[in-house]
């Protein structure tokens, strides 16, 4: 891996994982405690949609994607306030429509078509420089507002009517948040593609939850747990020549499987210990009779 | 009874989800350092008259004022224990965290400060969980996280103090214990309780509302035939024994 560092798409590989922990570790866990996870399924998906815009008008892939996750993301969270319970159908719809409109614009446009499997399985290897800078300004903005409005985040996440009432300002950081989820997913696109961005977002935040006692540190653990799969990943698929981003999904549920297997043995010992102690004590209630 | 300035005013107030009028035509006032009881039937109204009158929703027709403006604009003013305190109970949070949620924007400071985690453990004390703060809240029976709750809206420092079925989950000891802490906070606060629960009515509260589309409003802690009427049966958990004359006025008895 060392030797490999040589080469820039490595070294912009390295980086763009990394970048890509830090995001998904904070964004992942606001996704996860506000069970946001259909809806950022919903906005990968309808940036696809961008794909399309971006190829037929000529104007940057950036753009069109950023644009049309935002645009997605708005919606349908303004749904959601609205309406709460035709949210699902209404990311069903946005869901697929920005799918194919993605694809009848590629097919719109004439001689050049994308690499659809680049867009949904990623290609960490290909991360151009511009699109590091990208993420390093998007890490940087969503690590200042998480440490400036943790409390906030926090009580809007756990108790968004209490949080009214103490003069938060719940719809407005909301939306902020959700901006960033929605901008977020196109950069972690990058990295492990569209089919993939949803288990990198959860899985890290779903084996840190269990383990913690505030979200503070569950978007710590995250991030480092993020961070060992992207590396994992990475270093296995360049050794391996296989493709980086399903390598490194399978690094990141490989880590939920041991997790889970943690949970039944440290289950299973409680029970023993339990069942050891409770033993125990009919015996000296015994002995005292 | 002496005249106070109301806190709370309640004006022709309407309210419906959908189609179907949840609350019809409210009016009634709240005076200051009353302690209310709010009772009715299931579905009758009484939460949705809580969120009205705490701004988290707007009446279609008619207005709030509470001590005089919006209630949007007075929110910091209350302190509020909601029904529902199981809600989000796989999130990962301790106890110290969530009551500290009370000291969010408190007298216009961002952020928490020591005397802050201070004023936490004194209303752990004070609500009978002292020494759970590094407990995560899952971990809780629900009768102690419905006191972090109570100490959460303690927290706010409130002239307003609003609690939707404080005692559902709590055993009867425990009750014993919270109404008496609501009955010396009561001293200086008013306090608002939606309860099914005769002990409350008949031995702690100054007057009793029975919610049920409409509104009947007691100033006396008795539960009159009129609010019997009115809900068919308002849902009090009456027992024969004890004093049950103080609770319900027979009939002639006026």
């Amino acid at each position: 891996m060392i030797e490999a560092l040589q080469f820039e798409f490595m070294r912009n590989a390295v980086f763009a994982g990394l970048l890509a922990s830090i995001l998904c570790g904070i964004i992942g866990s606001f996704v996860v405690v506000n069970r946001l996870i259909f809806l950022a399924g919903g906005i990968a998906h309808a940036a696809y949609g961008g794909i399309g815009i971006a190829f037929f008008f000529g104007i940057p892939y950036i753009y069109g994607t950023i644009g049309v996750s935002l645009a997605a993301a708005f919606i349908m969270t303004a749904v959601t306030i609205k309406a709460k319970n035709r949210q699902d159908t209404f990311i069903g719809v946005l869901w697929a429509v920005g799918m194919a409109m993605g694809v009848i614009l590629i097919d719109l446009t004439p001689g050049y078509h994308v690499d659809l499997m680049s867009y949904l399985f990623g290609s960490i290897l290909a991360v151009p420089s511009a699109d590091i800078r990208w993420m390093a300004g998007l890490g940087a903005v969503t690590l200042v507002l998480t440490i400036l409005f943790y409390r906030d985040i926090l009580a809007i996440s756990y108790d968004a009517e209490f949080a009214r009432l103490r003069g938060v300002p719940v719809n407005l950081l909301y939306f902020i948040y959700i901006a960033l989820v929605a901008v977020s997913i196109v950069f972690i696109i990058r990295v492990v593609g569209l089919i993939l961005v949803i288990a990198l977002m959860t899985i890290p935040p779903y084996i840190a939850e269990k383990y913690v006692r505030s979200l503070m540190m569950m978007m710590v653990l995250s991030v480092l747990l993020s961070v060992v799969f992207n590396m994992t990943g990475l270093w296995v698929s360049y050794h391996m020549d296989l493709t980086s981003g399903a390598t490194i999904i399978m690094v990141a549920a490989t880590g939920f499987f041991i997790s889970l297997g943690v949970d039944q043995v440290i289950s299973f010992s409680r029970k023993r210990k339990t069942q050891r102690s409770s033993r125990k004590m009919l015996k000296t209630k015994k002995d005292a009779l | 009874m002496t005249q106070v300035s109301p806190v709370i005013q309640v004006q022709d107030v309407s309210f419906s989800y959908n189609r179907e009028p949840t609350l019809t035509n409210l009016t009634f006032e709240v005076p200051e350092r009353e302690f209310l009881a709010i009772i009715g039937p299931n579905g009758g109204g009484k939460s949705t008259l809580i969120k009205l009158i705490l701004g988290l929703l707007e009446p279609n027709h008619g207005r709030i004022l509470v001590k005089g403006r919006s209630p949007r604009k007075m929110s910091k003013i209350f302190g509020y224990v909601p029904q529902d305190v199981n809600v989000n109970i796989q999130f990962p949070i301790a106890v110290m965290d969530v009551i500290l949620m009370g000291r969010l924007r408190h007298r216009g400071h961002f952020g928490i400060n020591k005397q802050d985690r201070q004023r936490v453990m004194e209303l752990m004390t004070m609500t009978g969980i002292p020494g759970l703060e590094n407990r995560k809240i899952r971990d809780l029976s629900a009768g102690q996280r419905e006191r972090v709750f109570i100490a959460r809206a303690l927290a706010a420092d409130p002239d307003i103090l609003i609690l939707d079925e404080p005692t559902a989950s709590v055993d009867t000891a425990g009750k014993t214990e919270l109404y008496a802490l609501l009955k010396d906070l009561n001293e200086t606060k008013t306090i608002i309780v939606v309860s099914h629960d005769l002990m409350i009515v008949s031995s702690y509260v100054k007057s009793v509302a029975c919610v049920n589309q409409g509104i009947h409003y007691h100033p006396k802690n008795e539960i009159t035939e009129t609010m019997l009427q009115m809900g068919y049966h308002c849902p009090v958990e009456l027992i024969a024994h004890g004093q049950p004359h103080r609770i319900l006025k027979t009939h002639g008895d006026f």
